[in-house]
């Protein structure tokens, strides 16, 4: 398959013996599992025990890409790190743009598998098929902006994924960063590098992948560009990033405040929001490789306590943790705690949600100014929360207790902290409220990592930033608080929207784009002649394959569940007095999902998806 | 009451009257600086046989001019929304979000797009407003 889609290989490396060797699959395993992190799962299944302790050296960490990367079709940049998450102990999986993914193919490789545990630092590079493991213990102890520039300075079109400080004290919230401005945040996966004494990976590649069909490609990538320019989703992301979403979600119900407990706060959306991060912070928009939305901001803050060097800009959902959650309304500090998350290397979701948990444990008295090592935690102290950030990173004093992640944490504290965290299966939810739209909250019920907004399409189809009438039976307009007939639209945008992770391709763009246009850039690359619904079936089989993952791993009906706090109705804003119908929504989703009453996939729908294998092993 | 007739002159005046009736709106809209147009497609089978132009002048929750006008006056306003009938039917009569529609491609915006976000309350009252008063449509029957 090597030369029409995929580079032809994967790269094996065992840090234990400091050995590396290539790998390939056969076709029919690459058709029927086509790439990133639904590719990574079934290597999982098939090379390794799924009991093993995601920190443990035989445990793999692995960097994949998909069919559609490095093509140079919009959106397409992306790459999927999965492994066993130590934070929640299941299925972990965190996609990132950037520019690694595209760089990892044209040096030769579809996807890097790692194992062991190199005896000190090390890091390993690709270039045009030369691997080297290469010591790394002046890189051990720098931040992610200082590594990357080290690792630069002798070539500058090196692409670089490391980990900085709290990957390598293995904080189990711990990210992955690629060239400084793109992080795979959720799952802790930059801790089981840090395990590994895995510092970074870099890559440059020189080599072309062909397609199938030049000509239909090119008139398919013509039709992208134009449904960029056409698009207001993407005019929208272009000049506010995804915090555009601060304004709107909160009239919709759709931002959380105060660690998830007040309904309403125009205040702080006005100051936290995208137009004001462009008025004020901004200096430029930036792209991912070959994307013409460039959704992404580099802002700086100039003075003031919370000045920072040009970088990367917060997206809506770090906004959101660092922000109303935290009753927060500076921008500047949102942008700040943003800088240092980046630099460390912490997921802002899951580090913002354990602060504004800690502050609502402080308010309440469960946690008190001796537990947090003298800090005042009260609501909205910036600075306290910049020297929190630290603490988890370095594992220092109460930060020790959070670098383990809101669940994890809150049981340590006892005292009915737990009551405080909305996370579903170990990982923090994002900044959605399902109070306001049902349909996410079964999403976060049954997403394969935990609560996400990212293993689906649900949000955009939920709140109307797409239709695709013609792909599935849907609604061009969902009302958000009400159960039903969610469970039919979570399932088919979950079909359609998981494949932004195996395919690689960007969630926005797959909201942006028509469906017929990404299917038909697909065929052109692969040559694969896939119909929709053999993407659909795709879909169904990578969300099974993985929930097949975690069944093996204990994973049954009782996990899928909400916190207590999304199932408390607020007082106010767009999702006032609703909450979701969790039995009406899980009714009906298991009986379209084809699983049988303790939440495992039926064998008859096993053996539709092709998944025998995963079948004899959970029917045994 | 009789059904005002939809896209004419008498439904704009309705239409602002509604506006400036309604308890919330003044404050709501305090912010907001200029005008709107909204562009209605023709639809000849829908009872609409020539595109429609219309006017609404806002500011600081005062309204001002609210006129049916030619192409060149909406094309000076300082946002332009344009749809096809069956759209702006739906958003008027609440089947389709104006925000939903506008980033699912079935209505256009020419403006200043953060300005409109940033302003999204005084945006979903003045369309709430919109489904407050009997309308006749064209294609609805006699």
């Amino acid at each position: 398959m090597g030369g029409i889609g995929f580079a032809g290989k994967f790269l094996h490396v065992d840090l234990t013996k400091a050995s590396c060797s290539d790998f390939t699959l056969d076709d029919a395993t690459m058709k029927k599992f086509m790439g990133g992190s639904c590719l990574a799962a079934k290597i999982f299944l098939d090379r390794y025990p799924v009991d093993l302790d995601p920190l443990a050296p035989e445990s793999p960490f692995m960097i994949m890409t998909g069919p559609m990367v490095g093509s140079g079709f919009p959106g397409t940049s992306r790459f999927s790190i999965c492994a066993k998450s130590p934070q929640t102990g299941i299925w972990g999986e965190s996609a990132c743009g950037g520019n690694f993914g595209p760089e990892l193919k044209r040096a030769g490789y579809d996807g890097i598998v790692i194992d062991g545990r190199a005896a000190s630092p090390v890091y390993l590079s690709l270039t045009d098929d030369h691997v080297q493991i290469l010591e790394a213990s002046h890189l051990w102890g720098k931040d992610i902006y200082e590594t990357t520039d080290i690792l630069k300075e002798k070539d500058t079109s090196l692409k670089v994924l490391t980990i900085g400080q709290a990957g390598e004290n293995k904080v189990l919230i711990a990210a992955v960063g690629n060239d400084k401005g793109h992080f795979s945040g959720r799952t802790g996966l930059g801790a089981v590098m840090g395990a590994k004494n895995l510092k970074a990976v870099v890559a440059r590649g020189s080599g072309k992948l062909g397609k199938a069909d030049e000509d239909g490609y090119k008139q398919a990538f013509r039709d992208a560009i134009q449904e960029v320019k056409d698009s207001a989703l993407a005019d929208g992301l272009h000049q506010m990033g995804s915090d555009a979403n601060m304004d709107l979600g909160m009239v919709t119900g759709d931002v959380p405040i105060k660690n998830w407990t007040v309904g309403e706060a125009f205040d702080l959306s006005s100051s936290l929001s995208g137009p004001t991060m462009k008025e004020k912070y901004l200096t430029k928009a930036h792209a991912c490789a070959n994307c013409p939305v460039a959704c992404k901001r580099v802002v700086k803050v100039d003075e003031g306590p919370f000045r920072t060097q040009e970088g990367p800009g917060p997206e809506y959902e770090t906004c959101g943790t660092f922000g109303t959650m935290m009753m927060n309304p500076d921008l500047a500090a949102v942008i700040k705690a943003n800088e240092l998350c980046n630099m460390y290397g912490m997921d802002t979701i899951s580090c913002g949600s354990a602060i504004a948990m800690a502050m609502e444990l402080y308010e309440k008295g469960i946690l008190s100014k001796t537990d947090v090592d003298g800090i005042d935690l009260t609501w909205g102290n910036m600075d306290a929360v910049m020297v929190l950030i630290r603490k988890i990173a370095f594992r220092e004093g109460f930060g020790d207790v959070l670098a383990e992640g809101s669940v994890k944490a809150a049981r340590k504290i006892g005292k009915d902290a737990i009551d405080t965290v909305v996370a579903v299966k170990g990982l923090e939810a994002p900044m959605h409220d399902p109070r306001g739209f049902h349909g996410m909250g079964l999403a976060y019920m049954m997403s394969n990592r935990g609560a996400c907004h990212l293993q689906h399409a649900v949000l955009a189809t939920e709140q109307g930033m797409a239709s695709w009438p013609e792909l599935f039976d849907m609604k061009d307009d969902y009302v958000g608080t009400t159960s039903v007939g969610k469970a039919a639209l979570v399932y088919n945008s979950e079909n359609y929207g998981i494949l932004g992770n195996s395919l690689s391709i960007c969630h926005y763009l797959v909201d942006i784009l028509k469906p017929e246009t990404i299917l038909a850039a697909f065929n052109a690359i692969t040559g694969w002649n896939l119909s929709s619904q053999d993407l659909l079936k795709a879909g169904m089989r990578d969300w099974t394959l993985k929930r097949g993952f975690n069944n093996l791993l204990g994973i049954t009906v009782k996990d899928d569940k909400l916190p207590k706090k999304l199932l408390t109705a607020l007082e106010e804003g767009g999702g006032a007095g609703s909450v979701p119908d969790v039995e009406l929504l899980l009714k009906e989703y298991y009986a379209l999902r084809g699983l049988d009453e303790r939440g495992y996939p039926k064998k008859e729908m096993l053996v539709e998806l092709g998944l025998d294998e995963l079948k004899d092993r959970l029917y045994t | 009451m009789a059904k005002v007739k939809a896209l004419t002159q008498e439904w704009m005046d309705a239409y602002k009257a509604a506006i400036v009736a309604d308890p919330d709106y003044k404050q709501i809209a305090k912010d907001w600086e200029g005008s709107v147009a909204l562009v209605c497609n023709a639809d000849p089978d829908k009872g609409v046989p020539e595109t429609i132009y219309l006017f609404q002048d806002y500011w600081h929750g005062d309204v001002g001019e609210f006129v049916v006008c030619d192409k060149a006056k909406a094309e000076s306003a300082k946002f332009v929304m344009t749809g096809d009938y069956s759209r702006w039917k739906q958003v008027a009569l609440k089947e389709l979000d104006a925000t939903k529609a506008l980033l699912q491609g079935k209505l256009k915006m020419k403006g200043d797009l953060p300005y409109v976000v940033r302003n999204i309350k005084t945006v979903n009252k003045v369309i709430d407003i919109l489904g407050k008063f009997d309308t006749q449509w064209p294609d609805d029957p006699a």
